[in-house]
C-alpha cells in the first residue's frame, strides 16, 4: 500500500520536485542513441547545405510544405493523446488508456500515408535519391524518420494491448511511460526535421 | 482545460507561426533565428512536459535538452555561414 502510494505520488508530483525518470532506463539509453544518430544526420544536412545553398533552396521550393505541416500537427497530436493515456493510467482508467493510445496510434497511420503521397509524387516525377544531396537527405531522413513512425506504433500497440487486457493499473504503468517516451522521441526528432528540411532556406 | 491540451494548443500554434513566417517572406536571417526559437520551445515542450523530464532527478533533462541546444546551435552557426 505505500509503495503504491508512493507510486502515485512520484508520477503526479509537481514539476518542482525532484522525481524519477519516467519508464524503463534501458529506453532512455536507446532514445539517448536515437538523438545521437538524428543528430549527427541534422547536422550533415545543415553543414552540406553550406557548400550547395542555392541547390538546397531550389530543391526546398518543390516539396509538399503543406503535407509537412499536416504531418506535424499530426505528430504533435499523437503526442498530446499520448500523454492523456498516461494520465488515464494514472488514475487506474486502463480502458480509456488503451483508447487514446489507439488514438494516437492512428495519427501515426496517417502520419505515414501522407508520407507516402509525398515521397510516391516525388518518384513520380523522377525524383531520387540520387537526383541531388539534398533529395539524398530529404528521401534519406525521411525513410529513416518513417521506420520510426512504425516503431512507435508498434510499441504503442502492444503497450495498448496489455493496458486493454488489464496489464496496467495506477500502481504498476512503466511500460505506458515506457512506450509514451518512445513516441516522443519521434515527435521530438520531427519538431525539428520540418523546420530544418521544409522551412529553413 | 488541462495543462497538457493548453500546451498542444501552444505547440500547434508555434507551428501555425513557423509556417507562417516562411509565406510571410520574411528575410532569411530573422526568419531563421525565429524558426528556431519557435522549435527551441516545441522541443522544450515535449522535452519538460511531454516526456515529463522537467524536475527528474540526475541530468537526463539536461542531456536532452543539451541535444536540443547544440543541434539547434549548430543548424543556426551552419545557415548562417552558408
Amino acid at each position: 500500500m505505500e509503495a503504491a502510494l508512493n507510486v502515485s505520488l512520484s508520477a503526479s508530483a509537481p514539476h518542482g520536485d525532484r522525481h524519477d525518470l519516467p519508464g524503463d532506463l534501458a529506453m532512455w539509453f536507446f532514445i539517448l542513441a536515437e538523438l545521437l544518430v538524428f543528430g549527427v544526420f541534422f547536422l550533415a544536412y545543415a553543414f552540406a547545405r553550406t557548400h550547395n545553398v542555392e541547390l538546397f533552396n531550389a530543391s526546398q521550393l518543390e516539396l509538399d510544405r503543406l503535407s509537412g505541416a499536416i504531418n506535424t500537427v499530426l505528430l504533435i497530436t499523437g503526442s498530446y493523446f499520448v500523454v492523456r493515456a498516461v494520465d488515464q493510467i494514472r488514475h487506474n482508467h486502463a480502458r480509456a488508456c488503451a483508447h487514446w493510445l489507439i488514438a494516437a496510434m492512428a495519427c501515426g497511420g496517417a502520419f505515414l500515408v501522407l508520407k507516402l503521397i509525398e515521397f510516391s509524387a516525388k518518384f513520380e516525377a523522377g525524383i531520387n535519391m540520387s537526383t541531388n544531396t539534398f533529395f539524398m537527405f530529404y528521401l534519406g531522413l525521411g525513410f529513416f524518420h518513417f521506420m520510426h513512425v512504425i516503431l512507435g506504433m508498434v510499441i504503442l500497440g502492444a503497450v495498448a494491448l496489455k493496458a486493454w487486457r488489464g496489464g496496467y493499473h495506477a500502481g504498476a504503468y512503466s511500460g505506458v511511460e515506457t512506450g509514451a517516451a518512445y513516441w516522443h522521441m519521434v515527435d521530438l526528432v520531427w519538431i525539428v526535421l520540418f523546420p530544418l528540411i521544409y522551412i529553413l532556406n | 482545460m488541462t495543462a497538457a491540451t493548453f500546451q498542444w494548443l501552444a505547440l500547434l500554434t508555434l507551428t501555425a507561426l513557423t509556417v507562417g513566417l516562411a509565406k510571410a517572406g520574411v528575410s532569411s536571417s530573422t526568419a531563421l533565428i525565429l524558426v528556431l526559437l519557435a522549435t527551441l520551445i516545441k522541443g522544450r515542450i515535449v522535452i519538460d512536459r511531454f516526456m515529463a523530464l522537467q524536475g527528474v532527478s540526475g541530468p537526463w533533462r539536461w542531456i536532452v535538452l543539451g541535444w536540443l541546444l547544440l543541434v539547434l546551435g549548430l543548424i543556426a552557426f551552419a545557415f548562417q555561414h552558408a
